[in-house]
């Protein structure tokens, strides 16, 4: 039995059951089973701690990948430094927020109290002239700027492009994938390896998890006010 | 027919028949175990969330017992397994109060019905082989392939907890966790959770749904669970670390928010919940008599001390019954409920 079982274990490593895996068997069992793309950012939340260091993953691949390309990339964001250091004081809910060039994508990465909308919709009213000017580099990003005139499509925009944010743990998957909530049928466990590969499938950037906190529960403006540096 | 047995025996009962082999007067679970001794002290902000003395900063002596999960008496150390956490706190007015955790972040039922259904799922049953095909087709299916049997009698209690969790939702993070939390190095290299929610009180009388977690100064690791099994390793692990340096753990209360399960352990709060750091545990030796500080000792996870309430927890109340009774049934050291909040 345990020579069987090796032998299988064994197969499953070879490069040829890779690639079977991954050209066959995963678009089969997506077609299936489809699954579908999740939505981005934070899950809705009423608890005051739940509102707090919400997490943003835009990823936003740029219109022209080339070095001079993610140089415009980086210009557009370094030469409104000053916009966007004012911007996040005057919205007064971002944590951190940061700006990284992956793989031909320009990613913000930031981490807000609130609400998403708001969040965006703040931003637009303080600093749009800086998302356009970012904006303007990315795919399809012309159809929505400026940002001021198309507050709501801007806002849908940046939604569609943050990450899919996956459960902290793996037992969370199954509660995702909402199989047998009690008095449904059976959710066979077994297959949860499966689940988990397809929804991977239909969201291929993926935040794991909500991140990990030094100081959970705490808005930006509790912690400034209790490291007495105001506002 | 009506069962007349008391529930705090039926839920005693239940567990031992999970294991066949288990021995009259030890532990139905958990029975396996190293006690050791050492103290706490709370940080300098505890005692703006709690009246209790024990975290009002003095230095508190403790007794801690460690174990493995199974109520085999037979100790399997590298063997995939939940871990208990017991600690009793010495209150300087002679009282006692205890905080029992494990590694397992999450509790399997809601109710003590459910529970005991449970219970029955996981009578051991004999295991039948998979086929090569049918691993074959779970391959290619991505999916679990079925156990084979264990050594032995070929008999497991594992098929019968799945398919309990297949049919139960809230069972499910539970089981799933317990399948997969394998062995630490240590005792002292894991993390342990009291699972229920408590209530703290501080001195305005403002009350704050709250759990514990112990956490380990020197870090969270398990051994690697493809290395060849060692059955005996964790006490003497334990008592070579403690010979060279105080194993440390911090305690960290979070605190409960609104919509927040407060009576269901099955169900883990988010992560985002505001989490206090009460306080440290420096363990400094094993003791010396591991009958009378260990083996004898009978914990409670309902024995409380003023500042600190148990909720409304129904799996919680149980456990006051049930570890009384099993107390009673390995005669343990009696250990009147002399100053129980609740």
């Amino acid at each position: 039995m345990a020579e069987q079982k090796s032998l299988l274990a064994r197969l499953a490593d070879t490069k040829l059951f890779h690639w079977i895996a991954e050209k066959i068997l995963v678009p089969y069992w997506a077609w299936r089973q489809p699954t579908a793309k999740k939505p981005g950012g934070p899950p809705p939340a009423i608890q005051p701690s739940q509102n707090v260091q919400h997490m943003m993953n835009l990823v936003m691949p740029l219109k022209d990948k080339s070095p001079i390309g993610r140089a415009k990339a980086v210009q557009a964001v370094s030469q409104n430094a000053d916009e966007i250091f004012a911007g996040l004081d005057n919205v007064g809910t971002v944590h951190f927020a940061r700006f990284i060039i992956v793989d031909g994508n320009l990613c913000m990465i930031s981490v807000y109290d609130g609400d998403f909308t708001n969040y965006i919709r703040d931003f637009i009213a303080t600093i749009g002239s800086v998302f356009d000017a970012i904006v303007e580099q990315i795919e399809d990003g012309d159809q929505v700027i400026p940002s001021e005139k198309n507050v709501e499509a801007f806002i849908d925009w940046v939604h569609e492009r943050d990450m899919y944010q996956a459960a902290d743990m793996a037992g969370e998957v199954v509660q995702i994938t909402g199989h047998n909530a009690d008095g449904t049928p059976e959710y066979d466990l077994r297959s949860l390896p499966r689940d988990v590969i397809l929804q991977l499938n239909a969201n291929p950037n993926v935040s794991l998890g909500t991140g990990y906190r030094a100081y959970p529960g705490f808005s930006a403006a509790q912690i400034r006010e209790k490291t007495g540096t105001g506002w | 027919m009506v069962d007349d047995t008391p529930l705090a025996r039926r839920l005693v009962d239940a567990i031992i028949s999970d294991y066949p082999d288990h021995k009259p007067d030890t532990r139905p679970v958990h029975t396996i175990g190293i006690g050791v001794k050492g103290y706490f002290i709370a940080s300098p902000v505890a005692r703006n969330y709690t009246t209790a003395r024990h975290f009002q900063g003095d230095e508190i002596p403790a007794t801690v017992r460690f174990s493995n999960g199974t109520g085999s008496p037979v100790e399997r150390d590298s063997a995939s397994d939940v871990r208990g956490m017991a600690t009793r706190f010495h209150l300087p007015d002679g009282s006692d109060t205890d905080l029992i955790a494990m590694t397992l972040g999450e509790f399997f039922t809601r109710s003590t019905d459910e529970f005991l259904e449970l219970t029955h799922s996981a009578q051991p049953q004999t295991v039948q082989a998979a086929s090569w095909w049918q691993k074959l087709v779970d391959m290619l299916s991505f999916r679990v392939p079925l156990p084979d049997p264990p050594p032995g009698d070929g008999k497991s209690g594992a098929p019968g907890l799945m398919h309990y969790a297949q049919r139960h939702q809230f069972a499910q993070r539970g089981i799933l966790q317990a399948a997969s939390i394998g062995a630490p190095v240590s005792y002292a290299r894991a993390s342990y959770h009291a699972v229920h929610t408590f209530v703290v009180i501080d001195e305005n009388g403002l009350r704050r749904y709250v759990r514990f977690t112990w956490q380990p100064v020197s870090g969270v690791r398990n051994i690697d669970p493809n290395a060849t099994p060692v059955n005996q390793y964790l006490h003497q692990e334990m008592r070579e670390r403690l010979a060279r340096w105080p194993a440390r753990f911090i305690l960290r209360m979070t605190i409960g928010d609104v919509g927040d399960a407060l009576d269901d352990p099955t169900e883990p709060w988010p992560t985002q919940r505001v989490k206090v750091v009460m306080g440290t545990l420096y363990l400094t030796h094993v003791a010396q008599d591991q009958q009378a500080d260990c083996e004898k000792l009978g914990f409670n996870p309902c024995r409380l001390t003023p500042g600190i309430e148990v909720s409304s927890d129904p799996i919680l109340h149980a456990r006051r019954g049930a570890y009384q009774e099993s107390q009673n049934m390995r005669g343990a050291t009696a250990c009147p409920f002399h100053n129980e909040a609740s």
